[in-house]
């Protein structure tokens, strides 16, 4: 669910006012399973629907690698710009390969980038087709070529081109900063985060899972994802997601939520709620110091006589003989009474003994 | 004792609006004086001079307002734009005032924010009372009032008037459905900046530096306050992301010029994007420190009481305080930002749902899901 809204929101665009969704995927040295899930995202974006466009950025992996991945009916949906082959300019007999492919040599210099970027996108967008969405590989890499302010900048700039639809990149956690991913987690709409299933082995402890079980975390990893709504409520997914050969699977773990929120409900001692009978019992009490607008003598009842006291006496307004007398007919409701006996009563009034003297000390 | 010049000598003057504190013993002199005080502006405790927040609720858990020559600073979360709702109220209630309002932020068209402002909720004298008489009604029918004492509801309600009548001059309330009046817009005293790109930090203290000083410059008539409002300060769109130090020197001077004039300065900033040593900097130079959090969903449903009409939560970190060494201690440090009737915004202390007394669940947890900054809240 939580990979079939971000594709959803990256397919759908931004809404008419706002700057366009970004998706930021982050991983670690821990579960470094991040490429498989960009690549899951990309061929899903492409196959999903026959209009989406995507200008892909590629670092990291050769454009080849990606073009094998696609489905050759989508191809040419797809452009790549490739800073994989020779980003510093160091052959300089190097040229692209293919109609889809446009070599960059000077990544150092971001404006350049950015301009190849919104060229490759209003070539792939020209023949009145809507806008692209642009997927780069791993923001790691720029960050290698150009400081992090400029980087940002031109990631901002992206989100508010009109003719970019959605962005996303990859980004490994542990090579930078704090502050740097926070950075990049402030201009995105979407974080998704992957976690290890299996923990680092603590030497100390003998029951932690051993050494090999580490392997799971190449294949296995905990999804999370955090979604910024325009509310300002954030809406927060966790799933599992397996890989084998190629292909992501994403399953949710109700297992994990549960167990969580009952850590957060407190054990409530007693039912706030009342039940429907306790409703009505409550209704039907009349309380002792309404006014019962019958013209008779009001008295309060104190507590002072007891009940069978004021029953005998007729002009006092006793609270349970009237409403006895309104609903002798009514059989069905069950009134609820009040019964008070005043604590002073037990007590001798005025007395002089000290009740300290009871103690014997 | 006498204003706070005592203690040690300061170069600054303070703002003109403070009085000595002999007069504000008197409660009689306060009032008379009220007519020679610029709209918007109110004496309190001490001698100092306040200007409404635009919140009526956030006024109360200050003591008073923000104080004029102050810097408040709103950390933002990243997660959520509610230090937008804060700043919108803050320049509407400026606007409102008409007092000077300079704007800045990280926009291409930040003259396009004006035009989100709320507009002050509107109240006909003889609708008004006849909402008080029939909200008694409804009351009554809600409760059940002994008989003995409904026959002090009728004067509550004319007493209640008569101070809703005077707290309307000094802080109204605002709503949220409603945007300004175009015409308040176009007003001679709204200035907007963009911080984009290639902003310079020189430039900007050079615009709040004529600002202020446009401020003090008008002769025989008492000057009017004004509101300097800097959204994002060190957002990454900005041209002066990651210098540090020139972004702390620039607050520090806007500060002083602040502390020595008649405006009051709101600062947002998204503390995560900078790093911890820069940003307990930034918290420290602040006088007074609020910041907003983000609800994740769901997990505190059952944790708090009136959970679907929150947006958020406002943290109130320090309270300034002028002319006095008695610090302000607040009932409860941790507020949640509601909308009343969808229009406008309340503060409200948070209620926790009774709870087991054995098992002593910690409330400070957050699930397990939710992102490495824990959310602690005070009650």
């Amino acid at each position: 669910m939580a990979e079939g809204l971000i594709v959803r929101s990256l397919r759908d665009g931004s809404l008419p006012g706002e700057h366009a969704p970004a998706l930021c995927l982050q991983d670690s040295l821990l579960s470094p399973a991040s490429h498989p899930i960009f690549r899951h995202l990309l061929t899903s974006l492409l196959s999903q629907s026959k209009s989406t466009r995507v200008v892909l950025v590629a670092f990291h992996r050769s454009p080849s690698f990606y073009l094998s991945l696609l489905d050759p009916a989508s191809a040419p949906r797809i452009r790549i710009l490739d800073c994989y082959s020779d980003p510093l300019a160091w052959n300089p007999q190097s040229h692209s390969h293919s109609s889809l492919l446009t070599l960059l040599t000077n990544v150092n210099d971001l404006t350049n980038l950015l301009s190849s970027i919104l060229h490759l996108a209003q070539d792939l967008g020209s023949p009145g087709n809507g806008p692209v969405a642009v997927a780069i590989d791993s923001v790691t890499h720029m960050l290698r070529h150009a400081p992090l302010p400029s980087v940002l900048q031109l990631l901002s700039n992206l989100r508010s081109h009109d003719k970019i639809l959605s962005l996303f990149w990859l980004i490994h956690t542990d090579l930078h900063e704090p502050k740097v991913i926070s950075s990049f987690e402030y201009i995105s709409t979407m974080v998704a985060s992957l976690e290890p299933i299996v923990q680092l082995p603590d030497y100390a402890n003998t029951n932690s899972p051993s050494i090999t079980s580490l392997d799971e975390n190449y294949s296995k990893a905990k999804f999370n994802v955090r979604l910024k709504r325009r509310n300002g409520r954030v809406k927060l997914l966790c799933e599992e997601l397996l890989i084998e050969q190629g292909s992501v699977k994403f399953s949710s773990v109700p297992s994990v939520s549960s167990m969580v929120a009952q850590n957060l409900i407190p054990k409530v001692q007693f039912n706030l709620q009342l039940s429907d009978k306790e409703r009505m019992d409550r209704a039907n009490v009349v309380l002792p110091f309404e006014h019962q607008g019958n013209g008779q003598n009001i008295e309060i009842y104190d507590g002072r006589r007891s009940l069978t006291e004021s029953q005998k006496d007729p002009t006092s307004t006793k609270i349970g003989g009237l409403s006895e007398q309104k609903r002798s007919n009514n059989n069905n409701s069950e009134k609820g009474e009040i019964h008070y006996l005043r604590d002073s009563d037990d007590e001798q009034p005025d007395s002089d003994e000290d009740p300290d003297d009871d103690l014997d000390i | 004792m006498a204003t706070g010049g005592g203690q040690q000598p300061r170069p600054t003057r303070p703002s003109s609006f403070s009085r000595a504190s002999s007069s504000s013993f008197s409660p009689t002199s306060s009032s008379s004086s009220s007519t020679s005080l610029p709209p918007g502006v109110r004496i309190g405790a001490n001698g100092a001079a306040f200007v409404s927040s635009g919140i009526p609720d956030l006024d109360r858990i200050l003591g008073g307002g923000f104080l004029v020559g102050s810097v408040v600073m709103v950390m933002e979360d990243a997660d959520a734009p509610h230090h937008l709702l804060l700043l919108r109220n803050f320049m509407s209630q400026g606007i409102v005032h008409g007092q000077s309002v300079l704007f800045a932020g990280p926009m291409m068209e930040p003259r396009s924010f004006l035009g989100t402002l709320p507009a002050p909720v509107v109240q006909k004298e003889g609708l008004k009372l006849k909402h008080d008489t029939s909200d008694v009604q409804d009351k009554e029918r809600g409760l059940r009032i002994a008989w003995q004492y409904k026959k002090y509801f009728g004067e509550q309600t004319a007493v209640d008037s008569h101070n809703r009548d005077k707290k309307q001059e000094f802080s109204s309330d605002f709503d949220l459905r409603k945007t300004l009046e175009r015409q308040l817009l176009n007003s001679q005293n709204i200035e907007c900046i963009s911080t984009q790109d290639t902003f310079d930090l020189p430039k900007l203290l050079n615009h709040c530096l004529t600002f202020v000083s446009k401020l003090s410059m008008k002769d025989g008539v008492n000057s009017n306050a004004g509101r300097i409002a800097i959204q994002s300060l060190c957002a990454p769109q900005c041209g002066y992301f990651e210098k540090d130090w020139d972004m702390l020197s620039f607050i520090r001077s806007l500060r002083a010029m602040v502390r020595s004039s008649n405006a009051v300065a709101v600062i947002t900033f998204p503390a995560s994007v900078l790093s911890n040593s820069i940003s307990k900097r930034w918290q420290h130079l602040a006088d007074t420190l609020l910041s907003v959090r983000a609800i994740p969903d769901k997990d505190l449903a059952k944790l708090l009481t009136g959970y679907q009409d929150m947006l958020g939560f406002l943290h109130v970190h320090k309270v300034a305080q002028f002319n006095s060494q008695v610090p302000v201690i607040l009932d409860a440090s941790t507020y949640s930002l509601k909308l009343q009737k969808r229009k406008s915004l309340v503060l409200e202390r948070l209620n926790q749902a009774p709870v087991e007394g054995s098992s002593g669940v910690s409330y400070a947890t957050s699930g397990s899901c939710s992102s490495s900054k824990g959310s602690v809240l005070d009650f």
